[in-house]
């Protein structure tokens, strides 16, 4: 099975973002960036379907230059080859854009199964695995948390709202959107990162997969979001207080 | 009839056939020997070259051959009664040395120590004579004991099986004493000498060439192990090259690891004293040595075949605390942490080690800053919420956090008493706005890449921070930072805060009392570090200082070094409630810790017992006694 694994480099999540000076984005310099958590599980995924049933893996990253440590960090784990969609201007494309360039990219590869994380960290959009479905004309489900090869197609687990899932069938190839925590993530290894060196690590830029550099989208200004402080004080004896704090933790909060 | 003579009776006159039957004897039973030792040799020498050994310091090397070998120093202290025995055992094997040289020579007819001689010959023979009778009286009596301890007193330690071959050993050397001391109630001419000198002679060559294949093979290898040891306490090597990923298979074995394995004397002190096998687990050091001496004997060095599967078992390897009291222990030279660590190397950086609770701390320090998972802003918060000056290159100190120290709740309450008590020393510290975890978690773990990072990226920090001198709470980041990091640069001095308080503890508050305070030696700081009597001096001047029966360079783990606070819920008994238990048996009110982790470990594990104590840091100790108006 031939495996595509759409991966983005994110800042850290403990990296303290700040804005830049045009205020139009943040600033690059002195964080730290990783890769996007649900992309990790895709590639997780599409590791562990390569070690039941054989075949290749291709990690695909669009970004600049920095995008490369992620990169290696994913063939260090075990993808096969790279390729690294070099572009300095993801803030100007948008999700169809973004998606635009990865649908390019992957077409010469004709794989049978494409992967990518449900939903970036840091813009959190959500889209662009679906658009790139759609761009490549391929059937696709949402909120993976397991996937099968059983000899024909595919059989899928999806996450539904409170703790329900959903399990459907659907022919390859196909793309698929990856939730977090369906798998244990592997470890990168010393060997894995010296393994690493000697794989395949293609660049190819956005004029050379036939997209225009005109921006999609213009950036205003961003923002900070602002700090609320809501602590609330609940009265009453321990038992009255308890009930209330049960009470505000069902209906209004929603987590139990 | 026997009455004592003198002087040694030593037969005359050989027959040549007898000669002749001498020479073949020796002649087969040395050929024997070295039949069985050639191929240990081959294998110790076909291992691969130690990376990063060095011969110097020579002195160093020198004194440790004086002090373990000759002098019996470990053997002696870390069991007193048989260790005793054994020095007698061995001091009379040296003294032997001269007479066993003679007695061959008698047999060929050229003796060389000869009592009945005039001027300083004959007074040098009768000397020797009785000189080696002193030692062959008690190496006779101590060789009795030990056989005794072996076979009837039959401490656990030397395992379940008994060794016939020890005892037939056992009696080897004491018929080669009892017809050496035989020969003094005896005359040259008689017919007893004669047999003596013969029966001395059979228990000499049947001896010899037993030796390769038991445990007695240390005789000839272990004053050789001691004096090429890697050096330093859980001197982990550098990976050779891009090739090496630690102890994956026998091409991985080194020369010294091959030495150790087949010097083991198979005492079972380190088994002993080992955390894990006394709550318990798989792992018995012991048998991680003698199942590498069976993987070389089978399968050889320079071989593909994996180490760990049929020989050693992943699950004991991964159950070390590396705590090293079985390093500590071992009277032969073994130095079982990096051979430990090195399996863990094989398996962690070849992704051969499948571990829920180990892969996320893997995950968790390549991506974020902290062994313990939270974000690196919750440390800023801590910071500002104490008010720490921050290190800005003009302070002498940089008062290093760690990951308990920046992020556990109660790791934080001894940084806290420890800046208190710093602002009252006047001294000027500050801490960084940033670090990440040392990697002392990782490199234990045997997770090289990501202990690299670590390393690398907390050494740039420190560099552009201009820091030269650090102090830290936590021995294992004051263990690491010193030492561990040497491999990628040159870490500033570093010193842990017992030791920075002692230096001042004259003005420290002087309230002694009679509060008891039992003070547990943490592994990384007592046998890692040799510090022991800074935070005993420190305990003295809040309370009175209570000893647990285990303590100092004997300290029983807390159970959380080498990784496993992080590793989830062990099998067997917890390591943490064993010395919790002893801890509280000592009547003590107070536990007083000198390492967050034992602090997090115990704070679970006294927790458990009937009437915990409280339990404090010796910073909080020394934090206490100080007025109130320096409590900023």
């Amino acid at each position: 099975m031939k495996i595509v694994v759409a991966i983005k480099q994110v800042p850290d999540r403990d990296a303290p973002v700040r804005i830049d000076a045009s205020g139009k984005w943040i600033e690059e310099s002195g964080l730290q960036f990783a890769m996007n958590e649900p992309d990790a599980y895709a590639l997780e995924e599409a590791l562990r379907l390569k070690e039941a049933q054989g075949g290749e893996v291709i990690v695909l990253s669009a970004g600049p230059e920095r995008v490369g440590t992620t990169i290696r960090e994913a063939l260090a784990k075990g993808a096969d080859r790279a390729i690294h969609i070099t572009a300095d201007d993801l803030g100007t494309r948008d999700a169809l854009g973004v998606a635009k360039l990865i649908a390019e990219a992957i077409k010469p590869e004709s794989p049978d199964l494409i992967l990518t994380g449900l939903q970036s960290e840091d813009l959190g959009l959500g889209q662009t695995g679906v658009i790139l479905a759609e761009l490549l004309n391929l059937p696709h489900a949402s909120l993976i948390l397991h996937v099968e090869a059983t000899g024909t197609g595919l059989k899928v687990k999806r996450e539904l709202e409170a703790g329900w899932f959903q399990e459907i069938e659907l022919p390859t190839p196909a793309v698929l959107t990856i939730q977090s925590g369906g798998n244990k993530l592997r470890y990168a290894t010393l060997m894995g990162i010296k393994k690493a060196k000697t794989k395949e690590f293609r660049a190819v830029s956005a004029a050379d997969l036939g997209q225009s550099s005109a921006p999609t989208v213009t950036l205003g200004q961003i923002a900070l979001p602002s700090k609320q402080r809501s602590t609330q004080i609940l009265s009453g004896s321990a038992k009255e207080a308890a009930a209330a704090l049960v009470e505000k933790l069902k209906f209004e909060a929603r987590i139990i | 009839m026997f009455s004592f003579h003198a002087t040694l009776a030593e037969p005359q006159h050989f027959s040549l056939l007898e000669k002749l039957l001498f020479a073949a004897l020796v002649i087969a039973s040395a050929g024997l020997f070295f039949q069985r030792f050639d191929p240990i040799l081959r294998k110790i020498l076909k291992s691969k070259n130690d990376p990063g050994f060095h011969l110097a310091p020579l002195g160093r090397r020198i004194w440790e051959f004086f002090s373990e070998v000759l002098l019996q120093s470990k053997v002696i202290a870390q069991r007193p009664l048989p260790g005793v025995a054994h020095a007698f055992v061995f001091w009379g094997f040296l003294a032997f040395a001269l007479v066993t040289l003679n007695h061959a020579a008698v047999g060929l007819g050229v003796g060389f120590l000869d009592p009945t001689g005039q001027g300083f010959s004959g007074w040098f023979g009768r000397f020797y004579f009785y000189f080696a009778a002193a030692f062959a009286l008690t190496c006779a009596v101590s060789i009795v004991g030990l056989f005794i301890r072996r076979f009837f007193v039959r401490p656990r330690w030397l395992g379940e099986k008994l060794s016939y071959e020890s005892g037939f050993i056992a009696f080897l050397i004491f018929a080669l004493m009892v017809t050496y001391l035989g020969a003094f109630f005896t005359t040259d001419a008689s017919p007893t000498a004669r047999a003596l000198w013969w029966l001395h002679t059979l228990s000499l060559l049947i001896f010899l060439p037993l030796i390769p294949h038991t445990k007695h093979l240390h005789l000839v290898l272990s004053p050789v192990t001691v004096f090429l040891s890697r050096g330093e306490f859980s001197d982990i090597p550098p990976l050779a090259n891009d090739d090496d990923f630690g102890l994956v298979a026998g091409q991985d074995l080194t020369k010294i690891v091959s030495l150790q394995a087949y010097s083991c004397v198979e005492c079972g002190r380190c088994t002993e004293h080992c955390p894990a096998n006394n709550t318990g687990k798989v792992l018995n050091p012991k048998e991680i040595i003698l199942g590498l001496r069976s993987y070389l004997n089978d399968i050889g060095p320079a071989t593909e075949e994996p180490l760990l599967g049929k020989y050693n078992s992943q699950e004991a390897v991964f159950q070390c605390t590396t705590c090293g009291a079985c390093e500590f222990q071992c009277p032969v030279g073994i130095e079982h942490l990096p051979i430990i660590i090195g399996l863990r190397r094989g398996a962690v950086n070849t992704g051969a080690w499948e571990d829920d609770y180990g892969g996320k701390l893997f995950n968790q320090l390549e991506r974020g800053s902290n062994a313990l998972g939270i974000s690196a802003l919750e440390r800023d918060k801590f910071i500002q919420k104490e008010a720490f000056p921050v290190f800005d290159g003009t302070q002498e100190y940089c008062l290093w956090l760690g990951c308990m120290g920046g992020y556990d709740p109660k790791g934080r309450e001894i940084i806290s008493a420890f800046a208190r008590v710093m602002n009252h020393l006047g001294t000027s510290y500050g801490v960084l706005k940033k670090e990440k975890c040392t990697g002392d978690p990782v490199r234990r773990l045997g997770n090289d890449l990501v202990f690299q990072q670590l390393a690398e990226a907390n050494l740039e920090i420190l560099a552009q921070n201009n820091v030269k001198k650090i102090v830290a709470i936590c021995p294992h980041c004051v263990r690491t930072i010193q030492e561990d990091w040497k491999a990628y640069g040159t870490p500033p001095e570093i010193e842990h805060h017992s030791e920075f308080m002692a230096r001042f503890a004259h003005l420290l508050p002087q309230k002694p009392s009679d509060e008891k305070i039992v003070y547990h030696d943490p592994c990384y700081l007592g046998r890692y570090r040799n510090v022991y009597d800074e935070p005993r001096q420190l305990v003295q001047i809040t309370g009175t200082l209570v000893e647990a029966p285990r303590n100092k360079e004997r300290s029983f783990c807390c159970g959380a070094g080498g990784g496993l606070a992080f590793l989830g819920e062990e099998s067997g008994e917890r390591v943490s409630h064993v010395r919790a238990q002893e801890l509280v048996a000592t009547g003590a009110t107070t536990v007083g810790t000198a390492c967050p982790f034992c602090n997090t470990m115990f704070r679970d594990a006294l927790a458990a017992t009937d009437t915990p104590p409280q339990l404090l840091d010796i910073a909080q100790l020394i934090a206490r006694n100080l007025p109130a108006h320096n409590s900023q």
